[in-house]
């Protein structure tokens, strides 16, 4: 025994054994057992060895950097949603949890008691259509949605098997009404259905799923409330049908405020019917009428068909075959071209319209994207309706905006070019960063532009947006009235009003829209409503209180005289105007 | 012979012992990690209901509502900002294009 114990199988050979030659003599019966007993030894060592090198392998290798602990709730939700915040971090969307329950008629304990429990806790809730579903031979079914925290606290406490609650989310939307149009809703499964839940919803579930953080838009819930208030008063104050407006970024595209009303509740989409849930500043195409005036005059300008001092015949309406061309407030005289803007002559921009000619008008329509849906991140986007022959009567008419027929959208991101140095914007919902790269076409030279501006503040300082204008801001613009085409025919007391104002005019910053549906006059306004008398002054107010708070230097301070007059310009007597 | 064996006995217990000591405080520090995670998400899902709603709270109608009825402030007028500093000349650009856009 002694001999085996020493004789180990890592004993060197060479070594002196005690025993000496006797090793070879050893029985058989033993040299089998020291056979087994080496081969268990070796099959020991083996396992123990691949236990080391698990061992190493977990403990040292692999060992995790950071611990990722994933309790219950953070494993992937597919309901789950990013929050949307507005450019300043203010909430608009988010998720609340909440709880959905379920009833399983065949786990059902104590039937008559649990429709009792849930007719005392859902007061609203059908209880005869619950027995049925708890006498049916359903599996399951869904009872109830968005449970409160208290409900489904007694849930519990009820303690029915039959009944159980799932963990739910639910989108919540604090500012109401705000932005409804602008950030949409979800259906109860957390899927976008409108505005940019719709537009971007894959964004906000990889956001959700990544820990990405809150979806940032170009939004500011200041200026969307200021437009949404002044909309809504002068709405009130004319019994207008609607209401739409947008505040741009003229620079980069930038909305700040889009608004349309009459707005719906985004909790409860439905109720408040189609009419509200129609998007009239993307999504509605009209004909807007004299702001589209700018676009003739500047065309004229850019590519010197015309030039300031030329003037044009508005002694009488122009009759072009079946069509009277008339002005709203005729001057019954020869007109320069800004005049032509600051009276709104429909004669005279008719005929700038015909010099310029129809092939360079389209051509200059298709670069500001008139024909095509204006981008933006919304699936409510309203395709222009352009003439179908684009011949002598309507490049005059399209020259004073009737016959091509845009959405608000359109016509505030073709202003922006106008006065930004004569470049498209790409509109956007979403906030850009300040090295974002711009996709921009020149569309006029950045003098034209620069004369634009001018004419657009001679506009505000004497002529139709005289409202607009705003104590110690340079403001510019252009009203526009049209009257509603109705089954084919225009009618003169439904019209669209609108006007676009950009602030401040001598370094654009941004631009204002505001129009109105079938405004009515009042005795405020002598009874006119047209869009001086109820789109400019609620520009003017707008901007009168956005402007402080997006840090735009008055032109004047305190105890500052009225600046100089910034612009001079001859008229066709050869006499001068000046502004201010 | 005989040491080797007291030695790889008393070994052995010292493993067993400390590998018991070091299980038992691993279940421990795993409960109590636990609790934590539960306690973040906890405090993640109220933060979330905070902020969703101090966000209702401050809905600008409602901050308006406020300022009216208690407040004896009005929105700032243009003429009330003095800005510093003033270019002299501002009014004059209407007409000349800035050089940023000349080189867009």
């Amino acid at each position: 025994m002694k001999d085996l114990a020493v004789r180990c199988w890592w004993r060197p050979h060479h070594a002196p054994v005690p025993g000496g030659e006797a090793e070879r003599e050893l029985p058989p019966s033993l040299e089998r057992a020291r056979g087994r007993l080496m081969l268990t030894g070796v099959v020991f060592l083996l396992c123990f060895g691949a236990l080391v090198v698990r061992t190493l392998d977990v403990a040292v290798i692999g060992a995790p950097v950071g611990t990722t602990v994933t309790g219950a709730g953070g494993a992937l939700n597919p309901a789950a949603r990013a929050d949307i915040v507005d450019r300043n971090g203010v909430l608009l969307a988010s998720n609340l949890p909440t709880h959905a329950l379920y009833v399983e008629p065949g786990k059902i304990m104590d039937r008559d008691a649990a429709v009792a429990a849930l007719g005392d806790l859902f007061p609203d809730l059908d209880l005869r259509r619950v027995t049925t579903l708890v006498d049916s031979d359903r599996k399951t079914a869904l009872l109830r949605h968005n449970l409160t925290p208290e409900q489904a606290h007694a849930i519990n406490r009820l303690g029915d098997p039959g009944l159980w609650l799932e963990r739910r989310e639910q989108r919540f939307y604090p500012q109401g009404r705000l932005f409804a149009h602008a950030v949409g809703f979800t259906d109860v499964d957390n899927r976008g259905l409108a505005g940019i839940e719709k537009a971007v919803g894959e964004e906000l579930r990889r956001r959700a799923g990544s820990d990405g953080g809150p979806l940032a838009l170009s939004l500011d819930i200041r200026v969307q409330h200021a437009l949404a208030d002044a909309l809504h008063e002068t709405m009130t104050a004319h019994r207008a049908r609607g209401a739409a407006g947008i505040v741009m970024d003229v620079q980069n595209g930038e909305v700040l405020a889009l608004v349309s009303l009459p707005a719906f509740d985004p909790k409860a989409p439905d109720r408040d019917g189609t009419e509200a849930r129609f998007n009239r500043a993307t999504h509605g195409t009209y004909e807007l009428g004299s702001t589209f005036k700018p676009f003739t005059v500047a065309l004229a300008l850019d590519r010197g068909i015309a030039g300031l001092e030329d003037s044009y015949d508005a002694t009488r309406p122009l009759r072009a075959s079946r069509y009277l061309i008339r002005d709203h407030r005729p001057e019954n005289r020869w007109l320069t071209v800004p005049e032509i803007l600051i009276h709104s002559s429909n004669v005279a921009a008719a005929r700038l319209a015909m010099q310029v000619g129809a092939e360079r008008q389209r051509a200059f329509f298709d670069a500001l994207g008139m024909f095509e849906r204006a981008p933006l991140e919304a699936p409510e986007r309203g395709r222009p309706i352009a003439p179908r022959r684009w011949g002598a009567i309507a490049t005059m008419t399209v020259g004073f905006g009737h016959g091509l027929a845009v959405t608000p959208l359109h016509l505030i991101a073709s202003y922006a070019a106008l006065v930004n140095g004569g470049v498209t914007v790409t509109p956007t919902l979403l906030r850009r960063g300040a090295g974002a790269s711009l996709e921009r076409r020149r569309v006029i030279s950045a003098e034209t532009s620069a004369i634009m501006r001018m004419l657009l503040y001679a506009v505000v300082a004497e002529g139709t947006g005289g409202k607009a204008a705003v104590p110690g801001y340079l403001v510019g613009g252009k009203t526009g009235t049209a009257e509603k085409a109705i089954g084919g025919k225009y009618k003169r007391d439904s019209m669209i009003t609108n006007f676009v104002g950009v602030f401040p005019i001598d370094r654009p910053r941004y631009a204002v829209l505001t129009l109105f549906d079938e405004p009515k006059g009042n005795e405020e306004t002598f009874g006119f409503a047209t869009a001086g008398w109820t789109a400019a002054p609620t520009a003017g107010a707008v901007i009168e209180r956005i402007a402080p708070f997006l840090g735009i230097p008055a032109a004047i301070g305190p105890g500052e005289s009225e600046a100089e007059p910034p612009i001079v310009w001859r008229d066709g007597d050869g006499g001068q105007h000046a502004s201010l | 012979m005989r040491p080797l064996v007291v030695i790889s006995i008393a070994a052995f217990v010292v493993a067993m012992l400390a590998m018991f000591l070091v299980k038992h405080e691993v279940r421990g520090l795993e409960r109590e990690l636990a609790s934590l995670e539960l306690d973040r998400q906890r405090h993640v899902e109220a933060i979330r209901v905070l902020r969703s709603e101090w966000s209702y709270l401050t809905r600008p109608a409602r901050i308006a509502d406020l300022a009216a009825r208690h407040l004896s402030l009005e929105p700032v007028q243009a003429t009330q900002v003095k800005w510093l500093p003033r270019s002299p000349s501002r009014p004059t650009l209407l007409l000349t294009p800035t050089a940023a856009e000349l080189e867009r």
